[in-house]
């Protein structure tokens, strides 16, 4: 049982390791209020990671000299940013404020690790909290955003954040760091690769099908938030079963080959339904808890200047993550402009060959593609809306599922590009868990 | 072997997900394929008038679209107005007038049709023809479709 100051600095980290993703059912949401595509929505994540893995580091070294003073600041700092975040009237300011949320995570994460080593007096006990505590926030991360989101909106999340960063402030009381100076070293580079290309990977994993639920298939957020729980569940539960018996390489590896089979099986859902997605999240999820947890503890264990060290894995995850965005958004986008000229041109003949009443085809035909103009390129028409006004016969019923139905696989077919070229850069984590795997500890 | 049992049942987990999941078609998509316009010339036997002002818009587009090279759903879609017309043009690499001249050989040809076998009523064939010859192209959907709301 952790103490109240540790479950509070977990508290800490896990919020700001939650919020690269906590935002990800609200994308869509954020998608229509500022009427952005998927390439610039992506963005909301990019600039928040693209900032936690430029400032790892630095936040890293100054934490090291002065871990109460980084924790306070950056708590502070993260609760302006969620404010202005939850304000933010326009989608660059929305943008430029994660940047800065990002600033102030990245210092409460790494200064975090410091004081639960003053406050665990194990410097191999706070590296595991710190772990675990990441993955707990990203367990409870999608869920909260997504029951915030459909409650409350999107702007919810951010406010949401601001009395807790704040809250966490009562851990620093007492608290007294004591720790002599020593070099950090040179960053263990195997491990810290694996985790960029893998974090590249869960990219998809933690953004993809969430838009795939919410965007695609119509699911509301909460109800998304929920169906994607299952992989942090597993990470978690996985990460506590993982065979002592086996080598960490192999431990590793095998993680690896968990996420990138998970991600596969996602490129070829054979049904578009949420169902199909939980034994590819499994999957995902045995890989997180096998493969992310056991390279963060590598990468930190036994290292003087453990906090620095700390701040390198950050540097690589987060890394790996902006490299996934930028190449799994632009992909996504194209697939989905071409799949859904191929449907709307397959849905017209539908109307055009179906057994309705002659001249509503043509009516009907050009009412269900003002629903697909309406909607753009990446935002789900509302079919449905075109048959509003007609009759309520087994016919119509039978021709909107057919369309509904041709829709539903154009859209799971334009994700199988970016999930396979998610599961290959997740694949390419084993040449380092390869190459580092006979490497002390 | 021991040691490596992880990898072997991470290996043996994924393909036991991915194979089914293959196996069930889901790495392929076909969308319902279109039906080659160059098969649907012929005047058909039809049941009253909005059948007729059916076929006629429908079987003259297919003929229109058989002469672009396109399908008739394409040509249908592009119909909707005239920057959609205009898009179609360039992504075919056409000229507009070529374009609404094929639409325009594509119905009048199928009106005539209508007339010799008899479908269009003597009174109407003046205004549907004259429709189709001064309505610029992407005003007829939408002239077939009110000429239809008359019929009771």
């Amino acid at each position: 049982m952790p103490s109240p100051r540790s479950a509070l600095l977990g508290v800490g980290i896990g919020l700001a390791l939650a919020d690269s993703s906590i935002v990800t059912l609200a994308l869509p949401d954020i998608l229509r209020s500022f009427d952005v595509g998927i390439t610039s929505v992506s963005w909301t994540l990019t600039s928040y990671n693209l900032a936690f893995c430029l400032l790892a580091v630095p936040a890293a070294y100054t934490a090291s000299r002065s871990p109460r003073g980084a924790f306070a600041g950056g708590a502070v700092l993260f609760a302006l940013a969620s404010l202005a975040c939850g304000l933010a009237t326009s989608f660059d300011f929305l943008v430029g404020a994660r940047a800065v949320q990002a600033a102030g995570g990245v210092l409460v994460v790494t200064a975090a690790l410091d004081l639960l080593s003053a406050t665990t007096g194990s410097d191999v006990g706070a590296a595991q909290t710190w772990v675990a505590a990441g993955v707990v926030g990203a367990a409870l991360g999608p869920a909260v955003g997504g029951v915030l989101t459909e409650l409350l909106g999107w702007e919810s999340i951010f406010l949401f954040q601001v009395p807790v960063a704040l809250a966490i402030l009562v851990a620093l009381r007492g608290v007294r760091v004591y720790r002599l100076p020593a070099p950090a070293g040179r960053p263990r580079v195997p491990p810290n690769a694996a985790l960029f290309f893998l974090s590249g990977g869960l990219v998809a994993a933690l953004f993809l099908i969430v838009l795939l639920l919410v965007d695609g298939w119509g699911m509301s957020p909460a109800a998304a938030g929920v169906v994607v729980t299952v992989m942090p569940l597993v990470a978690i539960v996985a990460a506590r079963r993982a065979p002592e018996s086996a080598s960490p390489a192999i431990r590793m590896a095998s993680g690896v080959v968990f996420v990138a089979g998970g991600l596969l099986a996602l490129a070829v859902l054979p049904r578009s339904s949420w169902v199909w997605t939980v034994p590819p999240q499994v999957l995902i999820g045995a890989g997180i808890g096998l493969a992310l947890v056991g390279l963060t503890q590598r990468a930190v264990a036994g290292k003087a200047a453990q906090v620095v060290h700390g701040g390198w894995t950050l540097a690589a995850r987060h890394g790996g993550v902006v490299l996934g965005l930028l190449l799994l958004a632009p992909v996504l986008t194209s697939a989905l402009d071409h799949n859904e000229d191929l449907a709307v041109r397959a849905g017209t003949a539908a109307v055009l060959d179906s057994e309705i009443r002659p001249l509503d085809k043509l009516g009907l035909a050009q009412d269900v593609i003002e629903q697909v103009d309406a909607a753009g390129s990446e935002q789900r028409p509302d079919i449905p809306a075109a048959f509003e006004d007609r009759p309520d016969t087994e016919i119509y019923r039978s021709l909107l599922a057919t369309l509904e139905e041709e829709l539903d696989s154009a859209i799971t077919n334009a994700f199988q590009g970016p999930f396979l070229l998610a599961s290959a850069l997740a694949l390419l984590a084993l040449v380092p868990v390869w190459v580092g795997r006979g490497e002390p500890l | 072997m021991t040691g490596r049992r992880p990898l072997l049942v991470a290996i043996a987990a994924v393909a036991a997900v991915v194979l089914p999941y293959v196996a069930l078609g889901g790495a392929a998509y076909e969308p319902t394929p279109v039906r080659d316009p160059c098969g649907q010339r012929a005047w058909e036997e039809v049941d009253g008038l909005e059948e007729t002002l059916e076929q006629i818009a429908l079987t003259g587009f297919s003929r229109a679209a058989c002469e672009l090279g396109v399908t008739r759903e394409e040509l249908v879609l592009a119909l909707r107005s005239e920057t959609a017309l205009d898009r179609f043009a360039a992504k075919h690499d056409l000229e507009r007038e070529e374009v609404d001249r094929a639409v325009r050989d594509g119905l009048t040809g199928t009106i005539d049709d209508a007339q010799d076998a008899g479908d269009l009523p003597r009174l109407l064939a003046p205004l549907v023809r004259r429709a189709v010859e001064e309505l610029p192209p992407y005003l007829l959907l939408e002239a077939v479709q009110r000429l239809g709301s008359l019929i009771p």
